[in-house]
């Protein structure tokens, strides 16, 4: 932005505060506030095996029900001497890893589906659209709960369950995005050099529409996240007492009323920290991969 | 208009079809007997088969279905396995809880969302729309259940300024409803926000400003009066699916409604009671949907429909 020659008459301080240039100082912010709070819920998450962590599932039965910060317990101990925090980071591999399994499985089946129903269209794109509406007038969590509760709490089952609810976003929007790259000039040479039609959508169009698509689909990580924690919540998670987010906020709602605050508060502060810092984080590239789009047409 | 009317009662029916037959199968294609739920402890398998067979469990599938949606066409959509009495009285029993919850809820999302939204868009991009707008982001990133335990630990616990769970005096609804709203507002204003930036930045907007028409009523009677399409719908959308059972927030708070209701049927495995849960609130929010489709030509006279269903 300043290396822009300022035309004479317009000060460099005058074009800091224009509005364009306020624009990208704030995704900016957005991206780099986004990614302090991501970072500091999945790094440790992540190296949760190998930080000196007491036992996330065998409890010491001399320090239960210990508040945050008692010695050797930074964010205390449950009824069952179980530290908290090596509850929560082990229970975050769990979460984070249904999480992205259930986008990528959600992004591949969106982009596959949008880009063969806007480049096909036809009946391809009225069997895509409707299913997209029928999955629209679903009651989505109690469907989900559904299937979770009659089919298992298994890591395979929820990440499917997820990924399936999650599917249409990408979907539409790659739909949409597809329809308007496929009038363009470039398609119409492709076609005309005789390229097929699976070569042009995954060689030509598709990577003209990833960057935006895979910025919705980053987002739906903060979605997944928090479904996947409503799930355990509601007792339809990975089974006790392996620790999951939801699973230890729900084990902590019968034990509040005595005081122990710790057992609900902190875990979802992890979550909230983590989903905050990707929706952020994607706010703030979203809001810039437009601009980029704008500015190279 | 009429015409157009009973194309979507014709959508709603089939809809309601499609979801009923989706969760009848999946009911009975799961593993699990929900016999073993209503037969004495310790059953013997005289007994388990004898429950099978009052609940109408051991014929083969396609009659049980057959049978069901025959019963449907009657009027009749089941009786509850562990109530013993017919599911829609059971569910009509816990809806008015959920109405009045959905009610409550949308009302101050509305009147505190578009408010937000409005402000946000007109102080577009400063400091303090900043600030906002990472705060509606924030909304949107909490848990509903945890939100709901931090409402209960502060209000309910630690000043015991309100009831904690049931419903037990109207005040019992303070702390569900905000629970909802935080969430309800985040997404709103921001909806709200975006629909007013294109219209603020429309030329309709430069030239009536020109012509010296004040700004409240440039913001409000010109701008936002051609954003109000997507925001009643979008309203309209997650008031219809708040009936569908506000499932986590009832949990939370014990509150009794439907999205309480079919949490436990689910665990006690009581078919026609879940089914029955699942009928009666997908054929309200599909009404409700298409009441709210009915508005749009009340508030834009541009609309027409029946030609193009959805703006």
């Amino acid at each position: 932005m300043t290396d822009v020659a300022a035309p004479s008459g317009i000060a460099r301080r005058l074009l800091r505060r224009s509005a364009a240039a306020r624009k990208a100082r704030y995704s900016t912010i957005k991206i780099w506030v986004g990614a302090i709070c991501a970072g500091i819920v999945i790094i440790p998450v992540a190296l949760a095996r190998v930080l000196p962590l007491p036992d996330p599932v065998h409890g010491v039965l001399k320090e239960t029900s210990l508040p945050p910060f008692s010695p050797g317990h930074l964010l205390g101990t449950d009824p069952n001497g179980r530290d908290l925090l090596s509850r929560i980071l082990h229970g975050g591999q769990t979460s984070l890893l249904i999480g992205v399994l259930a986008i990528a499985l959600s992004g591949v089946i969106g982009i596959a589906a949008g880009a063969a129903a806007g480049y096909f269209g036809g009946w391809v794109d009225t069997i895509v659209s409707r299913l997209l509406e029928a999955q629209m007038s679903l009651p989505l969590l109690l469907m989900l709960l559904l299937v979770v509760a009659l089919f298992g709490p298994s890591v395979p089952v929820i990440t499917l369950v997820i990924a399936v609810a999650q599917w249409p976003e990408p979907a539409r929007l790659t739909r949409a995005l597809v329809l308007v790259e496929r009038e363009k000039p470039y398609v119409a040479a492709a076609q005309v050099l005789g390229l097929g039609r699976l070569k042009i959508i995954v060689r030509h169009i598709v990577p003209n529409i990833l960057s935006q698509t895979l910025v919705v689909v980053f987002l739906l990580l903060a979605q997944a996240v928090l479904l996947e924690s409503a799930l355990s919540f509601l007792g339809a998670g990975v089974q006790r007492p392996y620790p999951t987010w939801g699973g230890i906020i729900s084990d902590g709602r019968e034990l509040f009323v005595t005081g122990a605050w710790w057992l609900v508060t902190i875990p979802g502060i992890a979550i909230a920290l983590l989903v905050l810092g990707v929706n952020l984080l994607g706010d703030g590239l979203r809001d810039r991969v437009r601009r980029a789009k704008a500015v190279t047409g | 208009m009429p015409r157009y009317i009973l194309k979507r009662l014709g959508q709603t029916v089939l809809t309601a079809w499609i979801t009923v037959t989706v969760v009848f199968l999946l009911l009975r294609l799961a593993p699990g007997d929900p016999a073993v739920n209503y037969a004495p402890p310790n059953p013997t398998s005289e007994q388990l088969a004898a429950v099978r067979q009052e609940f109408g469990l051991d014929q083969p599938l396609l009659s049980q279905y057959l049978t069901y949606l025959g019963n449907l066409l009657h009027g009749d959509i089941g009786t509850s396995f562990q109530f013993r009495q017919p599911a829609l009285q059971v569910v009509m029993d816990r809806l008015p809880y959920t109405v009045t919850l959905a009610v409550a809820a949308i009302a101050v999302t509305a009147a505190l969302a578009i408010p937000l939204g409005v402000w946000m868009a007109r102080r577009g991009d400063t400091a303090p729309e900043l600030g906002a707008n990472i705060a509606t982001i924030a909304g949107q990133s909490m848990p509903d259940f945890w939100i709901g335990f931090v409402l209960l630990i502060v209000f309910a616990v630690n000043l015991q300024w309100l009831p904690s769970s049931g419903f037990t005096s109207t005040s019992a609804i303070v702390l569900p409803c905000l629970t909802i709203v935080v969430l309800q507002v985040a997404l709103i204003s921001r909806l709200v926000r975006r629909e007013m930036a294109v219209n603020l930045a429309a030329p309709y907007l430069t030239i009536a400003r020109s012509r010296g028409v004040s700004e409240r009523r440039l913001t409000w009677r010109y701008a936002f009066a051609n954003s109000s399409i997507p925001v009643v719908t979008a309203l309209g959308t997650r008031f219809a699916a708040m009936l569908n059972g506000v499932v986590i927030v009832e949990v939370v708070f014990k509150w009794p409604g439907v999205g309480e209701l079919v949490v436990d049927a689910l665990s006690r495995r009581d078919f026609p009671l879940i089914q029955a849960t699942v009928l009666v609130t997908v054929v309200l929010a599909l009404v409700v949907q298409l009441l709210v489709d009915l508005l749009y030509p009340l508030i834009d006279p541009r609309v027409r429909l029946g030609q193009e269903a959805r703006s």
